[in-house]
């Protein structure tokens, strides 16, 4: 890998990265038990669930789908500055479309599912990232293997069995993109393998907050962070 | 911050401590716990793949008080790996597979197996006996991989499904840590062939009764 590679293991210290973890602690309650919620079994806007905030929905889901929204306008925005510039061809390329478009439909409909308790976009910098083609592969492969374990390290938290469907819709869409992104760079090789484990690790929303806050990707801290309104109860969205 | 996860329970299982990394995942995701140390690709890629009857730790915690549910569930996953895996293991052995499809199956088939061996050990004696299967052609190079696809497929939306209905937090865990390998999985044999990797934004469930519809349809299962 090129040394100019954005990792998320480059932890810096201004103080974002404890920001960022010490809103995340707001969510560290534990063994949270889901409970039944009615409504499963619509589609939405292409969600497969019926997925807009109900009257009794816990804060710490709001939390959570904050969190995944944060992530995926990440994601999404990462993609279209990729798609709209001029780096990418071939596989990568499709790739990059395909993919993108996913982003756009996830944070499309969490932002239908939060209606006014969403948090604004945050505004980026991949600090050029997306006009080489290497270092455009290796941040997705990157940001796409965090959506996995992000996903994955919430699902066990989420308390309303509709919310729960939804993040679980789109867990192994995000693990499908990292496999996928994986699969181009080994390029017939065998490293990276698309599928490294035989259990996909999971991470907590501490972890992945502190690891994206190392990227600096994120510009500006408005809205980058699941400081989701801490009073009253969210509105029902469409 | 947070306690680190209990070493003694992953060593019971783990004694080498190849699974570590993985089972500290897991842990963590039920605990919500900080390991950033887990943020590294492919450092225990080959040992955690292969490490064949050491079994997460956040897994292990269940057996013996898993309620009924929970474990039709799991054994409902058990027959979906125990598939999996002989299909590999026959298309392994048959050996006509090359380059890119005959790492697939090797990578893979250690994942389903492990996968198995992992479901067997939770479950104990209320495990499920591997069924008597039959591929016909479907493991020599021409139907391999189309195969393959089907399966891997059958297996995301299969773990989806089940996900929302598992009551125990350890094994919902584990569903999810399965869950997006199998996906994983699909994706790759699907980028082999030629096809779309991540064909929608929505990964759909399938409920039990449609998979094991399915799955009889191919005929792979005798008895």
């Amino acid at each position: 890998m090129n040394d100019r590679n954005p990792t998320f293991a480059e932890l810096d210290r201004d103080g974002a990265i404890e920001e960022a973890a010490a809103k995340a602690g707001i969510n560290r309650s534990q063994f949270l038990r889901r409970s039944a919620f009615a409504g499963g079994g619509l589609i939405i806007g292409g969600l497969p669930i019926a997925f807009s905030l109900a009257q009794g929905t816990s804060k710490g889901d709001v939390d959570i789908l904050n969190y995944a929204l944060t992530l995926e306008y990440l994601e999404a925005a990462f993609y279209k500055e990729a798609n709209s510039g001029s780096a990418l061809s071939g596989k990568l390329a499709t790739f990059a479309e395909v993919v993108g478009a996913h982003e756009d439909a996830h944070v499309e409909a969490l932002k239908k599912a939060l209606g006014s308790a969403a948090v604004a976009e945050p505004k980026f910098d991949f600090k050029g990232t997306t006009s080489d083609s290497k270092m455009f592969a290796a941040t997705a492969m990157v940001l796409e293997d965090t959506g996995v374990r992000a996903y994955q390290g919430a699902a066990g938290l989420i308390k309303a069995t509709a919310i729960l469907e939804a993040a679980i819709s789109i867990h192994p869409v995000e693990a499908r993109h990292a496999s996928w992104i994986a699969h181009i760079i080994a390029d017939g090789g065998s490293s990276p393998s698309p599928a490294p484990e035989a259990f996909n690790p999971a991470a907590d929303m501490e972890t992945i907050l502190a690891e994206v806050a190392a990227t600096g990707f994120i510009s500006t801290e408005s809205g980058a962070t699941p400081s989701s309104p801490s009073s009253g109860t969210p509105s029902v969205a469409g | 911050m947070s306690n680190p996860p209990d070493p003694r329970a992953i060593d019971r299982v783990d004694p080498d401590g190849v699974l570590r990394e993985g089972a500290e995942a897991l842990q963590s995701a039920r605990v919500g716990q900080t390991r950033s140390q887990l943020f590294r690709r492919g450092g225990v890629l080959a040992g955690a793949g292969l490490a064949v009857g050491a079994i997460p730790i956040g897994f292990a915690i269940g057996q013996g008080g898993l309620p009924g549910g929970d474990i039709k569930i799991l054994n409902y996953a058990l027959t979906l790996e125990y598939l999996e895996a002989a299909f590999y293991a026959e298309a392994i052995k048959k050996g006509e597979l090359k380059g890119e499809e005959a790492m697939f199956a090797e990578v893979v088939g250690a994942h389903e197996t492990t996968h198995v061996e992992a479901l067997k050990k939770v479950l104990g004696g209320k495990a499920v006996k591997a069924p008597k299967v039959d591929f016909k052609d479907a493991t020599g190079k021409g139907k391999f991989l189309a195969t393959a696809i089907v399966l891997e497929d059958t297996g995301v939306s299969a773990y989806q499904g089940q996900a929302p209905l598992i009551e125990t937090t350890e094994v919902l865990a584990t569903a999810g840590a399965i869950l997006a390998v199998e996906a994983r999985h699909a994706a790759w044999a699907r980028d082999i062939a030629g096809d779309n990797p991540a064909p929608d934004a929505f990964e759909m469930p399938m409920d039990m009764q449609a998979v094991l519809d399915a799955v009889e349809a191919t005929g792979f299962l005798k008895g």
